[in-house]
């Protein structure tokens, strides 16, 4: 089996799948929303995704930038998803848990992370919640229900399950939604995580984003399986295949789920057909396994024109709102960007904190070597 | 605007700061990519620093003359275009390309230290000979090392008695029970006030580094040292065992306990010899006129009560000779290393007694006559006879002398009396053909065996010393000239 | 005060704790309906019901992973892990997830459970069933690890560390569980985390063990008092964080260490207790600190009496140590 991208079998990663009967869409051509599937969402939140959408895209083009300048070390970026992540963040309620992969923090901003605090993220800064010990995107937001990100592939899934199973188990009425790319279908956690969801039948809302790609590996190479969503079948969890790139498909389908398993139905696996723009992260050049011949058809399904074409179309969105919106998230990073960058490194002793609740004597002692001795000169 | 801010390099060689020379370039000015901007000198040379970037020159940090430190930024650039990813995607560093996530450098200092020839080995300078401990690396447990140094003594100088050449505690507590003071270290002296000196206090004892005395080049060590010192280094010494015969054979063999003052001879001149390296100088010497000399002064020391022996004579050729020599009169401190020489003459008697050999002082034996020497030798005589030396008349001495003249012999090589570095060994005296004035005359002659410790006297000195005892004694009117 | 071997303190324990804190959750396979291959939760399914004693799919990973959801959502999972020679599949959510929630969230998250899990050898379970794992848990930064001795120190250190904020992997000596009996306190019991416990007090010479092997130690001593060696033996309690305090006094009277661990020799634990020593009792040695562990090799079946550092092999290295 080869790896060209003329030919392919296997899970899909063609835009002719999009248009497969069984995949959900609701915006049509024309901007406006099949009437059957409408989310029934109004004009402020409409312009709201949009801003988020727009925070998220610029945020994205801007640390790009940062890390070629060398301000900051790593991105890890959401490019071209926007609408698969907003979308589900969007479709949950305040109380429900969001256990993210990496590229998610769209959905932390949307659900009420600030904006400075995902930056210092971003720098690793003393601000840092997470106090400089991860690298950038590997944040949390615990009042948002935002669960900390690592860089294991797919443990967020059986997370996921536990917090779900938890709920139910305490008779909560929450539901945890886990997001996570098609490669990690292949991680013994998504075995594990759906597997037990579908047995303890959890409130468990599953989100495969299929973007086409697992750094340089194609989705088809994957999985053998025609789709990723037929993988519920297996473990009794019903799925369902949507167009990750129209915001309002992502938002009914992820609202049908959250109510299902709000009502003790059980876990979703949603399939969201979506397409990963730039490469991997700041550290992958896709131009080395991917032609960019590939990327045109799917720029055409960019799902920010296409939210703004719905909104020109039904919203009245005019240029000059687009720009001024665009002005003011741009205005928005810069201060964030700017702050992070005057605010100062994580302390020495702050290596030591929260590996036990407590610091144990060897921490101590470890500590107090290291502030005797000469410090690293910079990187 | 897309801003960037060049700092000054750090060009390594400890350059701490740069003072600008001249800039080349403006605020405003757009710059390519390798033109040269400013021009910055160190302590090392004058650099010219060139663009890293193309674009515009926003600012320009740092007056004609100002001093810039390293790391801070020197120039302000604005590298144009937008923030939008397509200028990022043709920024792309070359060197991201090869990685999945994290920064993996192309070059990281030190790398090359793999491959560079390793240096030249470094010849070892020849010292004065090593010491030849028991053990230059003694064997030890750490507990058993912490002992030693709380109670101040040097492992290496300890006889070894545990397993495989280990230097267990008892040996320490053994060794610190028969050594008093802890020696290695020597101290002022006996007497605490210096001697005053045409009204100028003069301390007691020189104290020379050990690098001042040595001669330009380093002799080289005598083969028999160097033997030594290898294989003492090469492996720890194993405890020699001699085997018992088979029980029951009779009491082929008598096992006496090593103790006590034996125990204490036994150690002292095992460290002497295993320190100290000793040659021996014999030499004759005519003590015709000593005899007259002695023969006239008894009844006069008799009527005062003392017996007049040869011994005290010898004492005072002793330290008139020392006065002169004065490095003879010294010892080495190992906690220092310096060679400590004393203005003050305690001179040891080595005396033999039923249990063993001991060695009295006689106390500043300078500011003594010789008859007070004569009482002294008396004094210690008796009381050695007795068993009953007391301990202040043991210990600090800096020079001895052992008469192995009753029985005779030829001559000796006797063994030195650590820490002292010479030795003065006499023997009988005979009648020998001696020539005078041309003659064969009898003559009353007496061989003289002197010990050096070569390590601090050399041969010549130790001759020229020799010579020195050897001429008081023959020409004894000598002594007078120079009495204090 | 009531007669229990460890099994059934541990029982007590978990019965006490599940009944006083309702966040307490027992997960893991066998353990509902059967109690347990062991028997140490029997009584509790009927007692607490499925959603509190919880059967699970044959999967490590899906364990401890959704027990960390379970944690993070504020219940406190007690998932067993059957053997601790089966713990490797849930590795990677114990190292990368659970180990670091609390570091990287920066204390905002914590991922609070108890990984219940019998270890050891001399039960004839051959490789897979005999193995002591402990080193490659404590060698990750976050976690705490216990292995009680007797019973009552096994109810008091589960109560323990169930209690306690972080993380904790509760090693059970199988060997033991039946053979080792004692009085344990009735209701609230616990044993403080990070504290050793000096078995026999000794002036010449100091072992430290855990587990079963502390009954070895324990008779190889009493047979060193028969040559005049007088052992200090220290049960450890808790492997890590180390009760350092202890062992140093010990060695700094004695001079002279042993330390006894099932688990193979080479970066165990006992090298970690010797550096620890060297560095802070260095200049009170007698004699080298010695180890008698298992061998480098796999768990043999046949010849796990050689394999073990019994007191046949303990004694020896008293010997020597204190003749050193």
């Amino acid at each position: 089996m080869t790896t060209t991208p003329t030919e392919r079998s296997g899970a899909h990663r063609s835009l002719a799948d999009t248009d497969a009967p069984d995949v959900i869409k609701v915006q049509r051509e024309d901007g406006t929303l099949d009437p059957a599937r409408d989310p029934g969402l109004s004009s402020a939140e409409v312009r709201a995704l949009y801003r988020a959408g727009l925070l998220t895209r610029r945020l994205d083009e801007r640390l790009i930038t940062l890390q070629r300048q060398g301000r900051i070390g790593f991105h890890i970026g959401s490019l071209g998803e926007e609408a698969t992540i907003l979308g589900a963040a969007f479709a949950l309620r305040p109380q429900d848990w969001i256990l993210p992969c990496y590229r998610e923090f769209g959905a932390a901003l949307l659900r009420g992370m600030p904006l400075q605090r995902y930056v210092d993220n971003m720098f690793g800064n003393a601000g840092d919640p997470a106090k400089g010990r991860q690298m950038p995107d590997h944040c949390f937001w615990k009042p948002a229900h935002y669960a900390s990100v690592s860089s294991p592939i797919g443990t967020q899934i059986t997370h996921a399950t536990g917090v779900a199973w938890a709920a139910k188990i305490k008779k909560d009425d929450v539901v945890a939604l886990a997001y996570f790319g098609e490669g990690a279908t292949s991680s013994a956690d998504f075995h594990n995580g759906i597997n037990f969801a579908g047995v303890f039948k959890v409130p468990a809302v599953f989100i495969c984003r299929n973007n086409g790609w697992a750094i340089s590996v194609p989705a088809e190479r994957q999985t053998a399986s025609e789709t990723f969503a037929e993988k519920g079948i297996a473990y009794g969890v019903p799925s369902v295949r949507v167009d990750g790139n129209d915001l309002f498909a992502v938002i009914h389908t992820t609202r049908a789920a959250v109510a299902s398993a709000a009502r003790g139905e059980g876990p979703t696996l949603i399939e969201a057909l979506t397409y990963r723009l730039e490469g991997h992260s700041t550290s992958d050049d896709p131009r080395a396994y991917r032609p960019d011949a590939e990327l045109e058809p799917w720029k055409r399904l960019d799902p920010l024109p296409r939210l703004r074409r719905h909104l020109e179309v039904c919203h009245g969105l005019t240029d000059a709102e687009d720009q001024a919106l665009l002005a003011e998230v741009d205005a928005e990073i810069r201060a964030a960007v700017e702050a992070a960058g005057e605010t100062a490194l994580p302390s020495l002793d702050s290596l030591f904190d929260d590996v036990f609740a407590e610091l144990p004597w060897h921490l101590a002692d470890q500590r107090d070597a290291l502030r005797k001795g000469p410090r690293a000169r910079g990187h | 605007m897309k801003i960037y801010e060049f700092k000054l390099p750090d060009i390594g060689e400890g350059v701490t700061e740069g003072e600008i020379v001249k800039w080349l370039v403006t605020p405003g000015e757009v710059v390519r990519e390798d033109q040269p901007m400013v021009e910055v000198m160190t302590d090392k040379a004058t650099v010219t620093i060139t663009a890293p970037k193309a674009g515009t020159i926003v600012e320009t940090r740092g007056a004609v003359g100002g001093l810039v430190p390293v790391h801070s930024v020197l120039v302000v650039f604005d590298l144009g275009g937008s923030d939008a990813a397509p200028a990022a995607q043709g920024a792309r560093p070359k060197e991201s390309a090869a990685t999945a996530v994290g920064d993996i450098k192309e070059h990281l200092p030190g790398m090359d230290l793999a491959h560079t020839t390793p240096p030249p080995a470094v010849k070892p300078q020849l010292t004065a000979a090593a010491p030849v401990y028991f053990n230059p690396k003694p064997l030890a447990t750490p507990a058993t090392r912490r002992l030693a140094r709380e109670l101040g003594f040097d492992l290496r100088v300890v006889s070894p008695t545990g397993p495989n050449g280990r230097v267990t505690r008892d040996d320490v507590r053994g060794f610190a029970a028969v050594t008093s003071p802890p020696p290695v270290t020597l101290g002022t002296g006996a007497v605490a006030a210096p001697v005053v000196n045409n009204g100028n206090a003069e301390p007691l004892s020189l104290r020379v580094p050990l690098a001042e005395t040595r001669i330009e080049a380093p002799l080289p060590l005598p083969p028999a040292v160097d033997r030594v010192a290898s294989a003492s280094a090469a492996a720890p010494p194993q405890p020699v065992r001699i085997a018992s015969v088979a029980p029951g054979a009779g009491a082929l063999e008598e096992r006496i306990p090593l103790r006590g003052m034996r125990k204490r001879i036994f150690e002292g001149m095992a460290r002497s010899k295993h320190t100290a390296a000793h040659f021996t100088f014999v030499e004759e010497c005519d003590v015709t006129a000593l005899k007259a000399l002695r023969a006239r002064l008894k009844p006069a020391a008799e009527k005062a009560g003392v017996k007049l022996t040869f011994l005290p004579f010898f004492v005072k050729a002793c330290v008139a000779a020392l006065k002169r020599h004065p490095t003879l009169n010294s010892a080495f401190d190992e906690s220092t290393q310096e060679i400590v020489q004393r203005r003050y003459y305690n001179i040891g008697i080595a005396s033999a007694t039923e249990s063993g050999l001991i060695v009295p002082v006689i106390r500043d034996a300078d500011r003594k006559s010789l008859l007070d020497i004569a009482r002294e030798i008396a004094r210690l005589s008796e009381d050695t006879k007795s068993g009953k030396v007391k301990p202040e008349d043991l210990g600090n001495g800096t020079f001895t002398i052992t008469s192995l003249g009753q029985q005779g012999g030829l001559f000796a090589t006797p063994i030195l009396n650590f820490p002292e570095v010479a030795i003065l060994g006499i023997h009988q005296m005979k009648e020998k053909p001696v020539v005078r004035d041309g003659q064969i005359v009898i003559g009353d002659v007496m061989l003289l065996s002197l010990s050096f410790d070569h390590r601090i006297i050399d041969g010549h000195i130790g001759a020229a010393f020799a010579y020195e005892i050897i001429g008081y004694l023959q020409d004894p009117d000598r002594l007078f000239l120079e009495m204090g | 005060m009531p007669q229990m071997n460890m099994v059934q303190a541990i029982n007590d324990a978990l019965r006490f704790e599940m009944k006083r804190d309702s966040r307490v959750v027992i997960l893991g396979e066998d353990v509902g309906k059967v109690g347990g291959v062991f028997r140490v939760t029997a009584g509790l399914y009927d007692e607490f019901g499925e959603d509190r004693v919880i059967d699970t799919p044959l999967s490590e990973g899906g364990i401890i992973g959704t027990a960390i959801g379970m944690a993070l959502y504020g219940l406190v999972p007690v998932p067993e892990i059957q053997f601790a020679d089966f713990i490797f599949p849930a590795y990677d959510q114990i190292v990368s997830e659970l180990a670091k929630y609390r570091y990287r969230s920066g204390g905002e998250y914590s991922a609070k459970l108890v990984i219940r899990t019998p270890m050891g050898g001399g039960i004839r379970g051959g490789l897979y069933h005999s193995q002591s794992p402990e080193a490659q848990f404590i060698h990750v930064a976050g976690l705490k690890v216990v292995c009680p001795s007797n019973p009552a120190d096994a109810k008091g250190l589960l109560l323990a560390s169930i209690r306690d904020p972080d993380p904790v992997i509760f090693f059970e000596p199988k060997r033991i569980y039946r053979a080792s009996r004692g009085e344990v306190p009735e209701g609230d019991h616990t044993v403080p985390l990070g504290k050793a416990r000096v078995v026999r007090p000794g002036q010449s010479l100091t072992i430290v063990a855990w587990g079963a092997m502390l009954y070895e130690s324990l008779a190889a001593a009493q047979q060193a008092a028969e040559q005049g060696i007088d052992c200090e033996v220290i049960d450890l309690r808790t492997l890590w964080p180390l009760d350092i305090e202890t062992i140093v006094a010990s060695v700094k009277k004695t001079g002279r260490l042993v330390v006894v661990h099932e688990a193979p020799k080479s970066c165990g634990l006992g090298g970690e207790i010797v550096s620890l020593v060297n560095e802070k009792a260095f200049l009170h040695l007698e004699a080298p600190p010695v180890r008698v562990t298992g061998f480098d090799t796999p768990f043999p079946y046949t010849l796990e009496n050689e394999y073990l550092p019994l007191a046949h092999r303990i004694l020896p290295a008293l010997v020597e140590t204190a003749r050193y």
